[in-house]
């Protein structure tokens, strides 16, 4: 099956599914800290409020409009940057 | 016939320079009215980087009250108005290719001639700076200088007691006489024994025959980086070759990489006569991406959020305009900074202060202040439109 | 081909679609870029390959028949999905971002990217597993795998009943839809609604009926607390407060065009369709796209105008008499939120930061010294709530004008697109 990497942590996907989508599923609610340092989550789900960036290759990209790629290794965004 | 003032002096324009002179008069027991078309910060001061530098000041007058200035802002951030708005933190002018090294030099050249608190730590090739890119032949580290984000200091300034606020209104006309002057503000009078016109754009509005004209800068706003990675703001020598007495077209875009406190960038500008603060164009913008890019690559990685173009108050001659009217000593012009009041507020708001109170200029910087003066205009005054 | 320019219509949804095939009817060229990696846009959205559409017989027909006349033109009708708006700017230059990245100058522009959410602020409305019933609906659509545990559904709208429906259908019924307006209370009044939303909406209440789920009416969801690994929701009902533990919280006050940081351009010609240009749901959008588009072809090609379409007239009626069946006091209990209720999501900043500006802050101080709609949504969820805050008497307030881009846009990727402006006659 295939998979994606949540901070190494093998996530299964469907083809053509969303970041945020596949990381809901596998339980995955929390995707970094806001600048305040509260948990950010997948809110509005169509790319208008920001709230489920993650890092992918040292990038920020919206998870829910992001589709799968096996072997894509996706990261928290915390504010604690080492790109 | 005149009625009695309202005020001591009212202050036309909320922005850096007028908030900076309403303090030093408060201070002194003055009472002051401080008028704007918006609210405080409303143009320049609040779409500003916030670099407090003398480097980028034209040579000459601009330069060395601007190295005063800086010293000043100093003073007045150890527990005074700017303390929590003014940061010290150094910076960085790189170039490439002949007319930047040439302008890199001459930059040397003044701050030694000034020999104020900017001076040049290092001067060499990207070596200096871990993280920069192919774009940077050479870098000069300068200490001394810092970062004052102009919305920050303008409501330090105008929490001071004493100051009353009055906007949104809008000055429909001023008029002045041998007591005082008086400003129609439309639904009512209000008048005043000498006004203080920091109007920045708004300046040709009231006083046609300046020739203060709006000069746009495109900038654009990062997300958040990795804070701390540039200690302070990088600038191309191109920029220099803007402030000079007679400008070269410069060889490659005069961008400003600014980092902010919250890990997000600031960079600008280019320079273009118009006053839309909302027209930004992707031709230019790729041209300042590009260069930026090159000098400090991290950023490709960053995202733009937010693009506008910044408009300043731009004089013909270079310099802004600092001084009584001829013909109205009554009203005394600060305004056409373009985007220099950042560095020079706090000594020009304590010096037009002094003026307000018909007290001489200081000493150290009265032949300086002399060369702002309105008088080296056509001393003729145009009457506030009806 | 590539000698002549196309149209551009952002969106590939009911209205940006149908006014493509009005476009490509006239004979222009049209390129239609959406985001999302297939068309449907947020109401159609597809199931993605081998799931089983959740859509109903009504609103499959109504897409297959629009895909239908988009395939029909062939050529005309290209489709850029994966691709996304960069904006345009003042010279007519458009910048496309993603697969089909590209900065060029398309002879005419119709912006049809939808609806976004209203959600009004709440004590918790940030914590993770609380989320709005539009995205919660979107991967429903596009996997019709209902998500695990208690699922509860609240705020005001239609929406939720539908969402609430097609959930019990798949097996999972939510706990409760919480919904603050009463819009059974005046079922007289309700016969004015044109006879298809009646079934629609007698249905999606049937379904959850026999199921027994709780619709709540005239009750509001004002706090939400995470608890021992769930979610407590505080419920304001007509017979007092109670709590509600679920594990996940769909939120919906409402939808809003999808406008903000949308560009206007003197140097090309531009339309909006659909719920972009007002919010009116699904069928106005269809008729919308279509009377749009043939409005700018027409325009183009120096055409006389056609009429107005009478169904958005007739849309926007249904659509009055729905806000005024949900009609409720949500917006009047702003002011009454606890201090520490975060209001801009981006930045964390709080109705105490509001407050700490003082009275009658001005636009500017409540975006430069508060820090509202400065973050990376430019507004979207705080801006309309800020200013009604801020100025409680205005009848229409705003909160700064949105600037260029609409959305954040990565700088590697704006320096990729190919430029092709260079020789274009500007």
């Amino acid at each position: 099956m295939s998979t994606i990497l949540w901070q190494g942590r093998p996530i299964p996907f469907h083809p053509g599914e969303s970041l945020a989508s596949a990381l809901i599923r596998a339980g995955v609610l929390i995707l970094g800290q806001a600048p305040t340092g509260q948990p950010r989550a997948v809110f509005c789900g169509i790319g208008q409020c920001q709230g489920c960036l993650v890092r992918v290759g040292g990038r920020l990209v919206e998870a829910c409009l992001t589709p799968c790629r096996t072997g894509m290794d996706v990261f928290p965004e915390d504010g604690e940057h080492d790109v | 016939m005149p009625q009695p003032p309202d005020f001591d002096v009212a202050i036309a324009g909320a922005g850096i320079v007028g908030a900076s002179v309403a303090w030093h008069l408060a201070g002194a027991g003055l009472s002051v009215a401080v008028i704007d078309a918006t609210g405080p910060a409303a143009a320049a001061s609040g779409a500003s980087d916030g670099a407090v530098s003398v480097a980028s000041k034209k040579p000459g007058p601009l330069a060395r009250l601007a190295s005063a200035s800086l010293l000043y802002t100093r003073v007045l951030s150890q527990g005074g108005p700017l303390a929590g708005a003014f940061q010290a933190r150094p910076s960085y002018v790189f170039g490439q290719g002949a007319a930047e090294l040439a302008a890199m030099d001459a930059l040397i050249v003044k701050l030694g001639q000034i020999a104020g608190p900017v001076r040049v730590s290092a001067d060499g090739g990207r070596g200096v700076l871990p993280g920069l890119g192919t774009g940077v032949e050479r870098l000069v580290a300068l200490d001394g200088e810092g970062h004052m984000p102009g919305h920050k200091a303008v409501r330090a300034y105008l929490a001071r007691p004493g100051i009353t606020p009055v906007w949104p209104a809008r000055i429909m006309g001023i008029t002045a006489d041998d007591a005082g002057v008086t400003l129609d503000l439309g639904a009512r009078r209000l008048r005043a024994g000498r006004l203080v016109a920091a109007l920045g754009v708004s300046t040709p509005d009231h006083f046609p025959a300046l020739p203060v004209i709006p000069r746009a800068g495109q900038l654009f706003i990062t997300d958040r980086g990795p804070a701390g990675a540039l200690p302070g703001s990088l600038t191309a020598a191109a920029y220099l070759l803007a402030k000079t007495d007679s400008p070269a077209a410069a060889p490659l875009p005069p961008v400003v990489i600014d980092p902010l406190a919250t890990g997000q960038f600031i960079i600008g500008s280019s320079r273009e006569d118009h006053g839309d603060p909302l027209r930004v164009d992707f031709a230019t913008l790729r041209q300042l991406m590009t260069r930026s890019v090159a000098a400090w690559p991290m950023l490709a990685e960053l995202r733009v959020i937010r693009a506008f173009a910044g408009i300043r108050a731009a004089v013909a001659d270079g310099l802004p305009i600092v001084g009584p009217l001829p013909d109205a000593p009554r009203i005394l012009m600060a305004t056409g900074f373009e985007g220099d009041g950042i560095c020079l507020s706090a000594l020009i708001g304590a010096e037009v202060a002094r003026m307000a109170r018909g007290l001489p200029p200081s000493d150290a910087v009265a032949a300086d202040l002399n060369a702002l003066s309105p008088s080296r205009f056509t001393p003729q005054r145009q009457e506030g439109r009806a | 081909m590539m000698s002549e320019r196309p149209v551009l219509v952002i969106g590939a949804g009911l209205a940006g679609l149908a006014a493509a095939v009005e476009l490509a009817r006239a004979g222009l060229q049209v390129l239609v870029a959406d985001q999302a990696q297939a068309p449907g846009g947020a109401v159609h959205r597809q199931p993605l390959p081998g799931v089983r559409s959740v859509a109903s017989r009504t609103q499959r027909r109504r897409w297959d028949g629009l895909m239908t006349a988009v395939q029909a033109q062939g050529a005309r009708i290209t489709l850029a999905m994966g691709t996304a708006f960069g904006g345009v700017d003042h010279t007519g230059a458009v910048l496309l971002t993603g697969a089909g990245a590209r900065l060029f100058r398309p002879r005419a522009l119709v912006l049809a990217t939808g609806a976004r959410e209203r959600v009004q602020p709440r004590p918790g409305w940030t914590l993770p597993g609380v989320e709005t019933a539009g995205s919660l609906q979107t991967r429903l659509k596009m996997l019709a795998q209902p998500p695990e545990g208690r699922v509860l559904l609240a705020g005001s709208g239609p929406l939720l009943l539908a969402l609430g429906a097609e959930l019990t259908r798949l097996g999972r019924p939510p706990i409760a839809i919480v919904e603050a307006g009463r819009p059974l209370a005046r079922p007289l009044a309700a016969l004015g609604l044109p006879l298809s939303y009646l079934t629609e909406g007698a249905g999606y209440l049937a379904r959850l009926r026999l199921a027994g789920v709780p619709v709540l009416p005239a009750t509001h969801l004002v706090a939400i607390r995470a608890e021992a690994g769930a979610l407590l929701a505080d419920l304001d009902t007509p017979t007092g407060r109670r709590s509600q533990s679920a594990d996940r919280i769909a939120l919906h006050d409402g939808i809003a065009p999808n406008d903000i940081g949308l560009p206007d351009c003197p140097a090309l010609p531009m339309v909006r369709a659909g719920d972009c240009r007002e919010a009116l749901g699904a069928r106005a959008a269809l008729a919308d796209g279509q009377a749009q588009g043939a409005a700018l072809a027409a325009r183009l090609l120096g055409q006389p105008m056609p009429a107005p379409a009478a169904e958005v007239i007739r849309q926007r009626a249904a659509q009055v008499l729905v806000a005024r069946l949900h009609a409720h006091d949500g917006a009047a209990r702003l002011a009454a939120l606890p201090g520490d209720t975060i209001l801009c999501r981006c930045e964390g900043r709080s109705l105490n930061d509001l407050r700490a500006l003082g009275p009658g802050p001005t636009d500017r101080q409540l975006r430069l010294d508060g820090r509202f709609s400065m973050g990376a949504c430019q507004g979207r969820f705080c801006a309309e709530w800020v200013a009604r805050l801020a100025a409680p008497d205005t009848e229409k307030p705003r909160l700064g004008a949105a600037r260029w881009p609409a959305r954040p846009i990565a700088i590697a990727d704006l320096l990729a697109a190919p430029d092709e402006t260079q020789g274009d006659p500007a």
